[in-house]
């Protein structure tokens, strides 16, 4: 039976180098809560494409009809471009999903994790390495 | 795989990499040992074949640094394709994009000597688990230390309150600027009469003069200070004065005065790796030598991507996101 063992421990190495650090930036992880998530339905007003922060900017309606203001923080378009974004991804109207971590606070604030567009297609900077590499990509 | 790639892949790979590879030809020998039969052999040796293929491709790509991929403007289908051909490698040739290395697991460094904390606490913040550990610092030095109110290492605060420089866009200054190779690598140019050090967040370029003069005996300050450097067989020496000391060295708040005297000691020991060693004095701030661990560059995969810091974007970023997002203070 160990010689079998070859296949898991590749697939485990494989895994290994295939996972990438989240991407940080000026701290603003002490701001949040890491190590809870939360999911949001909500419609895009401004996506922010910018140095040295990216955001998207969104209006979130609850169970009562009232319209929360939402902004989520992302890292800089060097680390955004590398994992499928663009300055054109995103636009005011669009219908999103948003997945991240909540403010300390209980403001309507978010550390960004990944988002479903509208297509339904997925955009995490998750595979980003921190200088903007994508960990399992040969340019 | 090419004769360049293999050769590439056999200076470039990481520790980590190179332990893992190891285990695998450990694990395979072994299996042979024990008899296995020929489609074991055949499995494994495919298996075997695509790990070190998988491997190699991604010491391939660091390889040439200056490939010229560029986030949001050239693709790769857009450049000539000699663009892939490296120069040979010269351990004098300091010349192309470096950036830390970011493979899964590595401590990314963001001060001379800076470390993991151990916490098992799992709702401390990444950004509060790493501390640098500076020499003992003078009564000046403590008092601008104290002074300094950062988001990251054990004193952190949330960004609203902190006063870190880098949080309105002003300037880093060296060698605060380098550990941003973190996350933006920085390009060495060579020239006849100086060395280039092009970072790329801020878009700032250091001189570094080969000419042959002397450091400045009375320099007015500069946020990158003034450097000078020479060649020592084929470690690239390079001395520093003259830094405004309104510039932190890191994120953790540690301070400097105007008398910081920096030697770095540049080697490339392979075509993909540069070692760097660092030494900082100030009597002014530190009581002793501040002695850096060797910190490693490897070539990055992409060109140099403008990065400006944009007053007016990061205003607006912390009007409406960061300063939201932290807690009041109480009344």
């Amino acid at each position: 039976m160990r010689r079998i063992s070859v296949s898991p421990f590749i697939l485990g190495v494989c895994f290994l180098f295939a996972a990438a650090p989240l991407l940080a930036h000026h701290g603003t992880g002490v701001a949040y809560q890491q190590d809870k998530s939360i999911t949001l339905q909500g419609t895009v007003t401004d996506w922010v494409w910018a140095n040295p922060h990216c955001a998207i900017l969104f209006d979130v309606t609850d169970e009562q009809g009232n319209v929360v203001h939402w902004g989520a923080e992302l890292g800089n378009p060097h680390q955004l471009s590398s994992a499928g974004f663009s300055r054109e991804v995103m636009k005011p109207g669009d219908k999103i999903t948003i997945f991240g971590h909540p403010s300390r606070n209980g403001a309507p604030r978010l550390q960004f994790d990944h988002v479903v567009l509208p297509d339904g297609h997925t955009l995490t900077t998750k595979n980003v390495k921190g200088n903007g590499e994508k960990a399992d990509t040969d340019y | 795989m090419s004769g360049t790639a293999l050769s590439t892949f056999a200076c470039d790979v990481s520790i980590h990499r190179s332990l893992a590879i190891l285990t695998i030809v450990f694990r395979f020998c072994g299996n042979l040992s024990r008899g296995p039969s020929m489609r074991v052999y055949f499995r494994n040796a495919f298996l075997i074949g695509a790990a070190i293929l998988g491997f190699s491709l991604g010491a391939f790509a660091q390889t040439y640094g200056t490939k010229g991929y560029s986030p949001g403007a050239w693709k790769p289908e857009e450049l000539p394709k000699d663009l892939a051909t490296p120069k040979p490698y010269n351990p004098r040739d300091l010349s192309g994009v470096w950036s830390t290395p970011t493979t899964a697991g590595y401590f990314e460094r963001h001060s001379l000597n800076d470390k993991w904390i151990d916490t098992k606490d799992k709702k401390v913040p990444p950004q509060m688990r790493s501390d640098a550990s500076p020499p003992p610092m003078t009564a000046w030095g403590k008092a601008k230390f104290d002074a300094n109110k950062v988001s990251y290492g054990p004193r952190a605060v949330e960004p609203e309150f902190n006063n870190d420089p880098v949080s309105q866009c002003e300037p880093l200054g060296y060698p605060r600027d380098l550990w941003e190779a973190n996350l933006r690598p920085f390009e060495f140019v060579q020239t006849p009469d100086r060395v280039l050090q092009h970072m790329q967040y801020h878009d700032v370029w250091r001189t570094i003069w080969t000419d042959g003069r002397a450091l400045p005996k009375d320099p007015d300050p500069a946020w990158y200070g003034y450097s000078v450097g020479h060649w020592e067989g084929d470690t690239f020496v390079v001395e520093s004065i003259g830094y405004d000391d309104r510039t932190w060295i890191d994120h953790f708040g540690n301070p400097h005065s105007d008398q910081m005297h920096l030697v770095e000691r540049y080697r490339r020991t392979n075509q993909g790796t540069l070692l760097l060693d660092m030494t900082l004095t100030d009597p002014k701030t530190y009581t002793k030598p501040w002695v850096a661990e060797t910190i490693t560059f490897v070539n990055a995969k992409a060109a140099i991507f403008e990065e400006i810091c944009s007053p007016s974007e990061e205003r607006r970023f912390n009007d409406e996101i960061r300063d939201s997002s932290a807690a009041k203070p109480k009344p």
